[in-house]
């Protein structure tokens, strides 16, 4: 919990109820958006409904503007947040699983917990597959473990290894985002629609 | 179907709101950029400066060097060829213009020992404390009048005068034992001396890279 528990705002025992509460809510609006709907979330590949982009793409590009902004004003210190390690292959091998499995199955893993908690089956099924994936992954774990933690690039973000000004950076990727939306706009247009 | 019209005042609303984020982007870009504050505040700076604590007297220093005192670092911040010249026992030598290199780091910023200043007045050293505060490294202090006082007072301290108070009698004999130490020879012990080489404790500094401090989390 950012900059709260280890400064003593909140006492250390709260993190699992704040986590939980923060879950809660997660789970809620992801519901209520629709994300527990598969064919929404599958839309994204077909060309029928981009919300599942369009959602995740704004939420990126408002929360980078946000942090800019705050570091600019002295609020955060950007050097200090957390940045999640690149681990190259695995990265790319396990975005490819997780890919196939989207399609395939209409669900990331939030959403099908999601799905699940309102007694959607499919979703339960999907959930049994993550189980059975992780069994497998667990038990052949020496295999994989060279590409697991092999091939380390250390904590990087895309500012750092194009090298330029984040604020530049931030605001070429806004601008992206924007023609991406765009775009998929005209893309659903054209597609037949699937009325679900 | 959804109506026409709500779905034309919903357009409109989504280019305001991209029209927000591009502006939100661009004021970013945009906006005045300054140099960050690394270190600690000007404020705790000042306080830092001002205060007298800063400072050690060469008496301090002659008496933590005699009683082989393990917790401090000599930095002599004056420049090699001086340092060659003479320098203080064991002292460690960084240049002022280097202060800010990456293997005077491992020196200068850890806890392990305090770090004593040095220059051949405590002008240079006050510099050099100055930037070191600035980037938060602890336990810094510079050693009052430098080299040019620690000539004056240890090794060749004056002696008192007759109507001087008893005090500074003791603090002669102290700068006398503490010269003969540093291998001064006084004519009265010249006989019972016999040069013998004093061995003092090098200190070991272990040079550890500065990690950066990974925050705690994920997703």
């Amino acid at each position: 919990m950012g900059p709260l528990i280890p400064n003593g705002f909140i006492p250390e025992e709260w993190n699992s109820i704040v986590a939980i509460l923060i879950g809660l809510a997660f789970g809620f609006i992801l519901e209520a958006s629709g994300f527990s709907s598969s064919r929404k979330l599958a839309g994204v590949f077909y060309g029928y409904d981009f919300v599942v982009l369009k959602v995740f793409f704004t939420a990126a590009v408002i929360a980078v503007i946000g942090i800019l902004y705050l570091d600019y004003l002295g609020f955060i210190d950007f050097n200090k947040l957390y940045i999640h390690p690149t681990y190259i292959w695995g990265a790319i091998i396990g975005g490819v699983i997780m890919g196939i499995g989207f399609v395939a199955g209409g669900f990331c893993p939030g959403t099908s917990v999601c799905a699940a908690a309102i007694g959607k089956i499919d979703a339960m099924v999907y959930i049994v597959g993550i189980l059975i994936g992780v069994f497998i992954f667990s038990e052949l774990f020496t295999l994989f473990e060279p590409i697991y933690d092999g091939y380390f690039l250390g904590n990087l973000t895309l500012m750092d290894s194009l090298g330029v000004s984040p604020y530049w950076f931030v605001f070429v990727f806004t601008i992206i985002a924007l023609i991406a939306f765009f775009v998929v706009d005209l893309i659903r247009k054209r597609v037949k629609k699937v009325f679900y | 179907m959804i109506n026409r019209n709500l779905a034309k005042v919903l357009s409109f609303r989504y280019k305001i709101i991209a029209l927000v984020l591009v502006l939100l982007a661009a004021g970013l870009v945009l906006l005045p950029k300054y140099e960050k504050h690394e270190g600690i505040n000007p404020k705790d700076l000042l306080s830092n400066a001002i205060s007298p604590e800063r400072y050690i007297s060469t008496d301090e220093l002659a008496d933590k060097i005699v009683n082989q005192d393990p917790s401090f670092l000599l930095i002599d911040v004056r420049d090699e060829k001086s340092f060659k010249k003479h320098a203080l026992p064991d002292a460690i030598n960084i240049p002022l213009e280097k202060l800010l290199d990456e293997e005077s780091e491992g020196y200068l910023n850890q806890d392990e020992y305090d770090i004593i200043l040095y220059s051949n007045d405590n002008f240079y050293a006050d510099q050099a404390w100055i930037i070191c505060n600035r980037l938060a490294y602890k336990n810094h202090r510079v050693l009052k009048g430098g080299v040019n006082k620690w000539f004056t007072t240890i090794i060749n301290p004056k002696i008192p005068t007759e109507n001087m108070p008893k005090v500074a009698f003791d603090l002669y004999s102290f700068r006398k034992a503490a010269s003969m130490y540093f291998g001064v020879a006084y004519p009265e012990q010249a006989q019972a001396t016999q040069n013998t080489t004093k061995k003092t404790t090098k200190k070991r500094v272990t040079l550890k890279k500065k990690k950066k401090m990974a925050a705690e989390g994920g997703c």
